[in-house]
């Protein structure tokens, strides 16, 4: 079999020129593949970093207070209790932060906009620091009350500065339009579309507006050392917060301000608890993932038909140029077996051969792009949540790539091998070509 | 002139007058300067003034605004009630405690409102109709002798003090040296942008019943925005009452009832 082998390596080395031209291609494929790879993953990790740290826990634990039936916000009463719960019954439990939530105008001395604004503990919130890239200020200044981070966009929108004051409008939960003066404290570079419409302010901050008491959130969020984890804690989370006495809402797998419509129309008061997961509430972000990795999916496909009719015709023409050289080997007593094994093995080779170097390019590639900083365009950086591009290859995905092409290339070249066995040596060898 | 006063205003010319004009003010007699523009606006007792407020916007037709004031200072309360044009009569602004309450009589619905809030749309702040506070809100720096027009002036530089609610942070002052009376004022955000430039070209003094003493008060104050640039108001405060109000007048019944 190593003879074999030998035979089909030599005969790569032999025609240079058609090895390289095939190889080239596979290789091209191969590097293609996996930049998409990159990109895709890279895309969708950027998405889910940004949406977990500035929207969403692994876990939340959130929920709607009702003073009247017609009236919700999205409050949860008494946190310190429930946190003290979660660390009790998630062991799985990375760390825990508490976010305020709100829905209110942003309004500075030359415009206005609607955003939701997020009150955060910016001390606790060390996942925060890591997706916020601070372009102007610093986030501790939101370790002050009265502070505020916006993004880039939404002060370029609102023209506005770090030192500048700018009044939050928002109704409270008894109807009475409450107003908060608020100083720019940091302005960050955008993270996509959460960037749009999302601030942070100080908890106290967001409380003083919404007139809240200082036992009261919008969510909890929990992280965990393993996402794989979130089924099983969110279903514990359930059962024990029931145990425990609060009321629970039914599973809604969308994100909050989706259910709204629903809790408003009906009939309770009080104070009920909503768990969801991250995939919940980006569930509205979901299409864009599905519709990249389909987009990826196509694209291959239609790059390794080419790539597999080229080398389907390139072995061709191989074999009808070695024809006469087939008919000498299979004369001096090679099997047919042998024949068809010794083309595969040319194939395959070549696929290793091309599909390593085009990993090497393709990692290449990413590594160059990610060191670049490269700058997406806007409508782009609306969705991957992140103006920089960032190409996450994995070892894994890589040797998948090189394993699934070299293996499209040998099955591909079983036909011809097998019309090249098949030959009689007789007819092979009085082959004029 | 109250005992108060008297030794204020005595400490003061003290001060100015042993040092030599170009030599900085002492921090001491910062503060001092600004408790006696403070003092010479405060009347201790109730105010009520008459005033029009007459509003240049770009591209928009002048407006002009007339509305009453009520100030009770020993309760640190203020109202300003709209009484013309038609569309504004019944609104209101109610500062009760450290909140500033608005009211629109077509919606029937108070909202509170903070120090930034533009009264009635116009350049003007809570803080421009209220009692001087400068003393007690701002710490101040001096930036020497500066001429406007034919007035020779001190500027300050005051910085709000920590935890005290303002519309503006940075406020750059021009004080008349003769009269202590303020000339020109600036106001920034903490960004250092200039916001509002507003002046002082006319001042006159009521005697007061319950000070015994003159109260001096800004007869004209224009105001520029320096944001909008093409924007300004200017406010007039006529036919100022020092007499005692009413005692339930301070209420959000009372406001909503003059638009009944």
């Amino acid at each position: 079999m190593f003879q074999l082998f030998l035979i089909a390596f030599r005969n790569l080395g032999t025609h240079r020129r058609r090895t390289l031209l095939l190889g080239g291609a596979i290789a091209g494929v191969t590097a293609l593949l996996v930049i998409l790879m990159g990109l895709s993953s890279g895309m969708k990790e950027t998405m889910l970093r940004s949406a977990t740290t500035l929207a969403t826990g692994h876990v939340n634990v959130a929920g709607f207070y009702k003073v009247t039936a017609g009236q919700a916000a999205p409050v949860v009463t008494g946190y310190p209790k429930i946190i003290e719960q979660i660390r009790r019954d998630v062991p799985e439990l990375d760390y825990v932060v508490q976010r305020g939530r709100g829905w209110a105008k942003l309004v500075s001395d030359t415009g206005s906009m609607q955003v939701g604004v997020g009150g955060i503990d910016v001390q606790d919130e060390t996942a925060f620091r890591r997706v916020v890239q601070v372009k102007e200020g610093s986030l501790d200044a939101l370790s002050q009350p009265g502070t505020l981070l916006v993004f880039e966009k939404q002060a370029k929108k609102l023209d506005v500065k770090v030192g500048d004051t700018v009044t939050i409008v928002a109704p409270t939960m008894r109807g009475t339009n409450n107003t908060v003066d608020v100083r720019v404290g940091a302005i960050a570079t955008d993270v996509g579309m959460m960037s749009d419409f999302n601030v942070f302010v100080p908890s106290a901050t967001l409380r003083s507006l919404y007139q809240l008491r200082d036992d009261t959130t919008g969510a909890i969020l929990v992280y965990l050392k393993d996402l794989k984890q979130v089924p099983h804690v969110q279903a514990r989370l359930r059962q024990k917060l029931a145990e425990a006495g609060h009321v629970l809402m039914d599973n809604d797998p969308r994100a909050f301000w989706f259910k709204f419509e629903v809790v408003n129309r009906e009939g309770w008061t009080g104070q009920k608890l909503d768990i969801t997961n991250w995939e919940d509430e980006i569930s509205f972000l979901s299409w864009t993932l599905t519709a990249l990795n389909g987009l990826t999916g196509v694209l291959i496909f239609v790059l390794l038909v080419i790539i597999g009719v080229g080398i389907m015709n390139t072995l061709w023409i191989a074999i009808r140029e070695r024809t006469r050289e087939i008919g000498t080997l299979r004369a001096i007593g090679m099997q047919r077996t042998r024949v068809l094994v010794m083309f595969l093995f040319e194939a395959m080779t070549l696929g290793v051969l091309g599909t390593l170097t085009g990993a090497v390019l393709g990692l290449a590639v990413c590594l160059g792009v990610n060191a670049a900083q490269v700058t997406v365009p806007e409508v782009v950086a609306v969705f991957i949540m992140s103006d920089k591009l960032n190409l996450a290859v994995h070892a894994g995905s890589v040797i998948g790539a090189m394993v699934f092409i070299t293996g499209c290339t040998t099955l591909i070249s079983l036909i011809p091998s097998f019309l090249a066995a098949r030959m009689k040596p007789v007819t092979a060898m009085h082959h004029i070509g | 002139m109250s005992l108060k006063n008297m030794l204020s205003a005595a400490v003061l010319a003290a001060v100015m007058l042993s040092a030599p004009a170009a030599r900085a003010l002492e921090p001491a007699a910062m503060v001092q300067l600004l408790s006696t523009i403070d003092d010479r606006q405060r009347n201790g007792g109730d105010y009520k003034a008459l005033v029009y407020l007459e509003q240049k916007e770009k591209d928009k037709t002048d407006n002009v605004r007339e509305a009453f004031v009520y100030r009770r200072d020993a309760d640190d309360k203020l109202m300003i009630l709209f009484s013309k044009p038609k569309t504004e009569a019944g609104k209101g602004y109610l500062r009760l405690d450290k909140n500033l309450w608005s009211y629109d009589p077509n919606v029937g619905k108070w909202e509170r409102r903070t120090e930034r809030e533009r009264i009635a749309g116009t350049d003007s702040r809570r803080a421009d109709f209220d009692e001087s506070r400068l003393a007690e809100e701002f710490d101040p720096t001096y930036e020497g002798e500066a001429k406007l027009g034919k007035y020779t002036a001190y500027k300050l530089v005051l910085k709000v003090k920590p935890n005290v609610d303002v519309a503006y942070p940075v406020v750059k002052l021009w004080v008349d040296k003769d009269s202590t009376n303020i000339l020109k004022r600036e106001d920034y955000a903490l960004s250092g942008r200039l916001m509002r430039t507003a002046l002082y070209p006319r001042w006159k003094k009521v005697f007061s019943e319950s000070k015994k003493a003159d109260v001096w008060i800004p007869e004209e104050i224009r105001f520029y925005d320096e944001v909008e640039k093409a924007n300004s108001t200017i406010v007039l405060i006529k036919s100022v009452d020092l007499r005692p109000l009413e005692a339930n007048l301070f209420t959000k019944a009372w406001l909503e009832s003059k638009s009944r």
